[in-house]
């Protein structure tokens, strides 16, 4: 296979071919600059003093010794900023913390001054009395009658005023509640029913590059923020609220960033704080986490503790799914609470399922916090159904495979919420990669082979996801706008509302744009880092780039082609549909003959009585809807699907789980940069396979017990699984040039797959990740205690 | 390597209510005052004999890493030993295998002498971290490091290493003396080394005859773990397949590397078969003493050794 | 980049003058007792390609070259530089080894955020100098000591192979 990348032939299209991120010669030189290689003249350094109790009253902070230090330049409490507003999804996150701290991140006080040095130890000189409050170590705990409340009712608080001002009458942060068909009648109709509890455990993002944000005032008292926000517009609307701003004072610069998977997906303490250092100071202010405080203060993947009871006729028809959840929200609410949406869709949809019933509550402790990361609710109900995909097939005798075929929906039909697939790959997904992977006899012979001796067992699960491709309307709008402008040189700038985090959106958008225009891809300087002068687009999330900004640039670049041919036409007296732009010529379709340069072209439009240049604009919003208030709607323009086989090899003297091979297939509509989504996907895999098997985040009464990488396993060069990849292009209508998204799902069944490899291998179905080895050695040997149900509230 | 917090103690301290939290995120460095880089083993004995409190450096990957977590002892003085030298060399002397204490684990993979005389410390030193904590750490740092969990310790131990001690004499030269590093070990990061001492370098028996030896270092990823168990075998083979002089070491299952004694003598004098394998095994679970802590629990660590001992004397037995 | 006043800097104790080659020029520094080279490199002397990433030796983002031997800077005392010589990622602009590394690390797709790149350029550098022909297995030992979260490192190893394969072909006539 050729791995390299390549360089098509003059005049040959670009899609499908492999392309090298247009960054990288960049940043394989070291000459990158993100934002901890910023330096502004003048740049004061920041650090925030965090709680050392996880659940207390504050009752003084004195931060007169701090104050006095030499180098620095402001101190500051919740007492410095007494109209702060709060911020985050339920508005229950006041950034400085001023009578109570709720968790161990919790941000008390925050200094500006001459060095980082000078500014940690300005942190030690702040004095801080608390009195402890007892602790809401889990969901569960309260939700009991009795429990302490983490957002208690403030009296004197304004009617209407949100959960930070006014707090609450109990611990519940979110609640979602989901069915389609008729429960009862699914029960009915099945013949096999199972039951399961599942635990989905914290894992956190470890984007290498640590989070930090510059703030800056200019003299007119405009806002400049260094961000590595994934969603710079909601950012900047966001800060306008939280500052009392005019959002058009507000500017956000995205440096490049040291990785993303949707960590910076929401507003976090430590930029406001860094904002209000700058306003005090009148200097720059830069904030940098270590990598201990990355740990303990960000955010982290939801943790759920699931129940799902799935049921199938005899002949293996899936009838229903019911599941409720229980999700510690931590102590202020992020976007890990609103993960539900995304796990409604894989229970209701994942295969054709005729009743559904889904209830999840969203509880308040005094945990850490969850957000958004890659997958976004989709490994943990990934996780559940694939389990019960297997069951069901053991239970009527069917092989995993026919039974996830015999269920897998094909194009053209709607899923159980709404959702219309328009393009779908399913089953040649699942029948690309049980082929190539020789699935099912393996399984068999594994099967087989369990109870034999041996130390070693080897095992294969199959896994499939679904996820969407084509944007998620979830907002108001869930559109990408592109400005286009072609110099005298032929030279395109590409002006996008697409953040690049690393994922290659700035190499495919040209990619999309270089194949309209003919032109090569040293054609295109992409811009798409600052708000002042960008479009907007709501952000880098839900896999919707390649598709939305795609089918944006692609927008731009038609009208900057007609513009083009339309003045051909009349220059050489023939018919604009007669002509095409290749290989940096406009020539005749048919023939191929050139007629001119495309850049002389471009000049003598400009230099001539037309006096134009080609300049052009485009807003692209995807043709999917709102969900109602059922959630129910075609929230996707596109859906995507995965399937994922994998073989392991299981000691059964340590517990180790040595995954041996992956066989992907992905759904992926058509393939644009072939170099570009096979990084996307190995990476993905691996980032899967930290979550099944060495990743954890240890998280007890509220504080992490390991915060750091010497004892949070991310996984290393040579644990990686041998991967084969393959690509289903189902040829969306409505994708650039077919494409659909394939940002998340690499990551989302690798876990799933694994568990039944597990199972495969040793007759043990383990329900709780991550699979250590001693977790799987405890499994092996009857020593991992039950999962306790999962606790139900009362349906409203 | 970086200190692993193994006895029951520091568990408690790791989860404990009272660990200050702002101090973990933001621990004073602490800071010595005055800096020397030794050019010769005199002078650095000499700055260790001056009565203040020293800090000794060497690879500085363990070093580093506790200064910034306060987590290493207050030192008025950062004592640079790297430049000392004659500190690094592999050579024979006697009957000993000498390993000077500045010898980095990456040469302790490549050299030549190491791998016919102490192969188990090559393999031992193949598991260590990584390249970059190799071509840095040397072997003296993690004796005197003496982690629960030290990767060179174990088969040190086993192989029947001394550790060589220098100090400065009362006509101000290097005087030495020896001491078995069985003992040397007195808790998590303490040894026998008194304060004005400097670890100069390890000794270890030439391989005799009939040697056997086996490393087992647990954990899924090659390198990067901290072992949740290790465990080095030695003994000497005789023409009737009687195991002599048996040593069994473990690691990351006590306060300090452990000498399995009561397996030892179990195996002494003895042919290895199925059963006896499977004997030294449960012995050897019940010898140690491993905790609970945020890597692995007492129950598995016991469990591992059981399998894992079992398996090793097994594969001993079969060749 | 600014070297700071003994004063500003309370916590790294009194300024030592170091004198060592930095990318093949001599120069000298004033740093701090407990100064790591990471900081050194970053924060006196203003080189921000060495990346910062652990502080604590488990991510190898800081990989530099001492004496021939890659080393995580952030363990390295700034102090113990005295006397050697260190080369960043900077330092590998001139190096045929780099050059044909980087070409392939940017043809096979091995970077995404880059943010591991520096020190994966580093320790791929020093590992063809080593072992010039390495294959992904030991290509992948090699990095064992660099974390990376976007790639899952395949096609950083297939990069590193290629390299060794194109450097070993160039040697010969």
């Amino acid at each position: 296979m050729n791995e390299t990348m390549t360089r098509p032939a003059a005049g040959a299209s670009l899609i499908g071919q492999r392309i090298a991120k247009l960054d990288a010669p960049e940043k394989a030189a070291g000459k990158t600059r993100y934002v901890h290689d910023i330096e502004l003249p003048g740049q004061l350094h920041a650090a925030i003093l965090r709680s050392s109790r996880v659940h207390a009253r504050i009752i003084r902070i004195d931060t007169s010794a701090a104050r006095a230090l030499p180098g620095v330049h402001a101190v500051l409490t919740a007492a410095d900023v007494p109209d702060q507003r709060p911020i985050g999804v339920a508005k229950d996150h006041l950034p400085l913390k001023s009578d109570r701290v709720r968790s161990l991140r919790d941000e008390v006080a925050a200094v500006a001054a001459d060095s980082e040095a000078i500014a940690l130890e300005a942190l030690r000189l702040i004095e801080v009395e608390y009195e402890d409050l007892p602790v809401v170590a889990d969901a569960e705990a309260a939700l009991a009658p009795g429990s302490p409340l983490v957002h208690p009712p403030i009296p004197g608080a304004a009617a209407g005023a949100p959960v930070g001002l006014a707090g609450r009458a109990d611990n519940i942060a979110m609640r979602f509640d989901y069915g389609h068909g008729d429960l009862a009648r699914g029960e009915a109709e099945s013949d096999v029913v199972v039951e399961d509890c599942f635990a989905l455990h914290y894992v956190t993002h470890c984007c290498l590059g640590v989070s930090g944000v510059i703030a800056e005032f200019d003299a007119k008292g405009n806002l400049l923020l260094y961000s590595n926000t994934q969603v710079p517009f909601l950012h900047k609307r966001e800060f306008a609220e939280i500052l009392g701003m005019d959002p058009a004072r507000i500017r956000i610069i995205q440096p490049p960033i040291g990785g993303g998977f949707g960590s910076k997906l929401d507003i976090y303490p430590f930029e406001v704080i860094c904002v209000w250092l700058a306003r005090a100071t009148g200097r720059p202010v830069r904030l940098v986490f270590s990598r201990e405080e990355e740990f303990l203060a960000s955010p982290t993947r939801q943790p759920v503790r699931l129940t799902l009871r799935s049921g199938c006729t005899k002949d293996g028809r899936l009838t229903f799914r019911a599941v409720h959840t229980l999700h510690d929200n931590g102590a202020y609410t992020s976007w890990g609470a609103t993960t539900p949406f995304v796990m409604m869709q894989t229970f209701s949809s994942l295969y054709r399922v005729p009743h559904c019933d889904y209830h999840t509550i969203a509880v308040y402790s005094n945990n850490p916090y969850a957000g958004s990361f890659r997958g976004y609710g989709n490994l943990q109900a990934t996780f559940a159904v694939e389990a019960h995909m297997d069951k069901l097939a053991e239970a009527t005798g069917m092989d995993p495979l026919e039974f996830r075929l015999k269920n897998a929906q094909v194009v053209g039909e709607v899923s159980g919420q709404g959702m219309v697939f328009r393009s779908c790959g399913f089953q040649d997904c699942l029948r690309t990669a049980a082929q190539r992977s020789d699935f099912q006899s393996k399984h068999r012979e594994y099967a087989a082979n369990r109870n034999a001796p041996g130390r070693f067992k080897r095992g294969i699960g199959i896994a499939s996801m679904l996820h969407v491709g084509g944007g998620a309307k979830i907002y108001p709008s869930d559109g990408c706008g592109t400005i286009l402008k072609l110099d005298d040189f032929g030279h395109v700038t590409l002006i996008t509302g697409a953040s690049e985090i690393g994922q290659g959106s700035e190499t495919v958008l040209s990619q999309l744009v270089c194949e309209e225009l003919g032109l090569p891809m040293t054609a295109v300087t992409v811009v798409n880092n600052d708000t002042d002068i960008t479009p907007w687009d709501v952000g880098v999330h839900a896999s919707r780039t390649t598709f939305i900004a795609g089918n944006s640039a692609i927008g731009a670049a038609r009208k900057a082609r007609a513009k083009i041919l339309a003045a051909a036409a009349s220059r050489f007296d023939c018919a604009a549909d007669s002509l095409a732009l290749r290989d940096g010529h406009i020539v005749r379709a048919a023939s191929g003959e050139r007629l001119t340069e495309l850049a002389r072209f471009l000049r003598s439009l400009h230099f001539s009585d037309r006096a134009e240049l080609v300049m052009t604009s485009f807003y692209y919003e995807p043709p999917s809807v709102h969900q109602d208030k059922n959630f129910k709607g075609d929230v996707s323009a596109a859906y995507a699907w995965a399937a994922q086989v994998i073989e392991v090899e299981v000691d059964t003297d340590t517990g180790v789980v040595r995954m041996l091979r992956v066989t992907a297939a992905h759904d992926v509509g058509r393939v644009l940069n072939r170099l570009g989504i096979e990084g996307q996907i190995e990476g993905g895999i691996v980032m899967g396979q930290g979550y099944a098997l060495t990743e954890n985040l240890v998280v007890e009464a509220g504080r992490i017990r390991n915060p750091s990488f010497r004892d949070y396993k991310l996984i290393t060069a040579p644990e990686i699984p041998e991967m084969d990849v393959n690509f289903i292009e189902s040829m969306d209508g409505e994708g650039p040039q077919g494409a659909k998204g394939v940002g998340e799902a690499p990551a989302i069944c690798v876990a799933a797959a694994t568990a039944n490899a597990i199972y495969n291998a040793t007759g043990v179905r383990i329900t709780s990740l991550p699979f250590t080895p001693e977790r799987v050695y405890r499994a092996l040997h009857g020593a991992l205690p039950a999962l306790r149900p999962t606790p139900v509230m009362a349906q409203r | 390597m970086n200190p692993a917090v193994q006895t029951s103690e520091d568990a408690r301290r790791f989860g404990a209510e009272q660990v200050e939290h702002v101090d973990r995120m933001n621990p004073a460095v602490q800071t010595p005052e005055d800096y020397l880089a030794a050019t010769s083993l005199v002078e650095a004995l000499t700055a260790l004999r001056a009565g203040a409190s020293v800090c000794v450096l060497a690879g500085g990957t363990d070093l580093m890493p506790q200064l910034h977590a306060g987590r290493s002892k207050p030192a008025r003085l950062l004592l640079n030993i790297r430049r000392v030298p004659g500190l690094d060399a592999i050579g024979i002397e006697a009957d000993s295998l000498r390993i000077g204490a500045l010898t980095t684990i990456a040469q302790l993979l490549v050299d030549p002498l190491l791998r016919t005389q102490a192969p188990l410390l090559a393999e031992a030193a193949d598991h260590f971290a990584s390249d970059q904590i190799r071509n840095a750490a040397t072997l003296g740092g993690n004796v005197c490091n003496a982690s629960p969990a030290g990767d060179m310790l174990t088969p040190l131990l086993a192989l029947d290493a001394q550790v060589e001690l220098a100090f400065l004499g009362g006509d101000g030269s290097a005087r030495t003396r020896r001491l078995a590093l069985d003992g040397f070990f007195t808790g998590p990061g303490s040894t026998q080394r008194k304060p004005h001492e400097l670890l100069t370098a390890l000794l270890v028996p030439l391989a005799p005859t009939g040697q056997v030896a086996r490393f087992f270092k647990s954990g899924s990823r090659p390198a990067l773990d901290i072992s949740t168990i290790s465990i080095a075998f030695s003994a000497r083979r005789d023409a009737g397949g009687l195991l002599h002089g048996v040593r069994l070491a473990l690691g990351a299952v006590a306060p300090t590397p452990l000498r399995a004694r009561r397996t030892e003598a179990l195996l002494e004098g003895k042919a290895l078969d199925a059963a006896l394998a499977a004997q030294a095994a449960a012995s050897a679970a019940e010898e140690a003493k491993p905790i609970d802590d945020v890597r692995a629990s007492a129950w598995y660590r016991r469990e591992l050794l059981r399998n894992m001992t079992r398996r090793m004397l097994e594969d001993v037995a079969r060749t | 980049m600014s070297l700071e006043p003994e004063a500003a800097r309370p916590r790294e104790g009194p300024a030592h003058e170091i004198r060592f080659t930095l990318n093949g020029v001599q120069r000298s520094a004033s740093v701090g007792i407990t100064m790591s080279a990471l900081q050194m490199l970053r924060d006196v002397i203003g080189l921000t390609g060495t990346k910062y990433g652990c502080g604590e030796g488990e991510c190898g983002a800081c990989t530099i070259i001492v004496d021939g031997l890659s080393v995580n800077s952030c363990l390295l005392f700034a102090l113990d530089c005295d006397g050697r010589e260190l080369t960043t990622i900077e330092g590998l602009a001139g190096d045929a080894r780099a050059k044909v590394l980087s070409q392939a690390f940017v043809e096979y797709g091995a970077v995404q955020c880059g943010f591991c790149t520096p020190g994966m350029m580093v320790q791929a550098t020093h590992l063809l100098a080593t072992q010039p022909h390495p294959d992904a297995a030991a290509a992948k030992r090699a990095i064992e000591g660099n974390l990376c979260r976007c790639t899952g490192y395949q096609k950083i190893a297939q990069a590193i192979v290629a390299a060794g394969q194109a450097l070993a072909a160039g040697d010969q006539p």
